[in-house]
Order: structure tokens, then sequence, then C-alpha cells
């Protein structure tokens, strides 16, 4: 399946784009995606380990806007947005 | 009655007298504005400014939910609420966000608006980038949401 993956906030310095494109397997939940997107940055960004907390703090949201759980198992081709901890205001 | 929108910095201005011409009717004795601005100082480094990034869908659906909130919760019905954040970059001493408020009473509408802002804080997806004079910049921590 191919996952587009929307950037914000400091998870845009991943890449020059606003996002990056997966493809992963069937049925995946977002608890692996999550070590997907970890792996892509340990190839990219070797020591970079802020990069990586960033992930594992971070939340994810669906094409129709909410946030999803770690369990939400994605089953098509889909645009998953990254939500890094936030702080507007 | 509820206004929100996010303010591209880069297309148009965010302005207060928006905020005054919406929130303004004979039926409300108080009002508030609140706007937040860029300081120049943020854990002893001098800031020249700040860009904001926002999941805009997400933000105004967060405003939304709290205007429901601020009437099954606070139990404030009747009321006037202006909310508007800008996405992009602003310098010091400029305007990020405002929030205008109006209701019968002044301690509702102090409720109302407190309420807004430290709600936004917690649950509205933006994020700052600071900009300092040294010319480095960096992503502001932030809140963690629980998605779980």
């Amino acid at each position: 399946m191919k996952i587009k993956l929307e950037l914000f906030g400091a998870s845009r310095d991943f890449s020059n784009k606003d996002h990056i494109e997966f493809q992963i397997k069937e049925k995946t939940e977002i608890k692996d995606f999550r070590k997907e997107i970890i792996s892509y940055l340990e190839k990219n960004f070797k020591d970079n380990e802020n990069f990586k907390k960033i992930v594992a703090t971070s939340a994810f949201c669906s094409e129709d806007n909410n946030i999803i759980s770690d369990n939400y198992i994605i089953s098509k081709d889909q645009k998953i947005g990254i939500i890094p901890p936030i702080g507007g205001g | 009655m509820l206004h929100t929108r996010i303010i591209d910095i880069k297309i148009e201005k965010i302005k207060s007298s928006n905020a005054e011409d919406f929130i303004r009717s004979s039926k409300y004795g108080a009002s508030i504005i609140f706007t937040g601005t860029v300081r120049n100082i943020n854990e002893n480094k001098e800031v020249t400014g700040i860009t904001y990034d926002s999941h805009d869908e997400m933000v105004l659906k967060s405003f939304e939910e709290i205007y429901k909130e601020t009437g099954d919760k606070l139990d404030i019905k009747d009321k006037a609420v202006f909310i508007e954040h800008i996405k992009g970059y602003v310098g010091l001493g400029e305007t990020s966000i405002i929030i205008a408020v109006a209701c019968k009473h002044r301690d509702q509408a102090y409720v109302l608006s407190r309420y807004i802002i430290e709600e936004i804080k917690k649950r509205s997806p933006i994020w700052k980038k600071e900009h300092y004079k040294n010319e480095d910049s960096e992503w502001l921590k932030g809140n963690p949401i629980n998605a779980n």
C-alpha cells in the first residue's frame, strides 16, 4: 500500500517536501507504521536522535481529520498526518 | 455565534477590527478581545520572530469543538466568539491569535476567553518555530496529543 505521510511542525525537517511517501504492507497498524518512519529516519538522518524522539511523541491523524490510535489499522492507500507535540497561541 | 479562520499571513493580515465588528451587539454587556503577540525573549534567547505551522482542518475542527464545550460545560449559551490564528512568519510584537468574546455579563466573558485560549494551547494542532538574533531557529517542544 502507498501512504502519503503529511508533515507538520517539527516533522517538516524530515524532508524538503511537505510529505514523505511510504510503501507498507497491507493492514499495518499505526504502531508499526511509526517504526517504518523511524527506519526511514535512521537511513536518511543517521545520528539524529531528536528526529526519532519527535516520531515517538507524535500522534497521527486520518484523512478525515481524526486523531487515530496506535491500534488503528491502515487498510488502503491513504494520506496520514503526523502531529508532533503542539503549542500554538 | 462563531467565527473561525486560519489567516495565511503571506496573503492577508489579521485585524482586531474584524473581531470588534463580529462581536458587537447591544444584547451583550461584556466583551473581551484577547490578542497573542510575539515577545522578544523566550527562555533567555533573543527572539526575532516566529513561524507558525498549522493543520488547518484539524485546527478549525478543534475551535468548533471548544466553542461547543463552552455551551455544554461552562453553560454559557448566549455568546459571540471570534477566533483567528495566523500561519506563516510574524515578527516581534505582531499578532498571532485573536480571541474575541461577547456575552451578557463580565464574569462569563472572562471565563469564556480564558477557557478558549487554554484549550487551544492544549488541543489545536499549531506549531511554533522560533527565530533568534544569532540566526538560529528552533521548533518549540509543545505538548503531545494523547491518541490512546
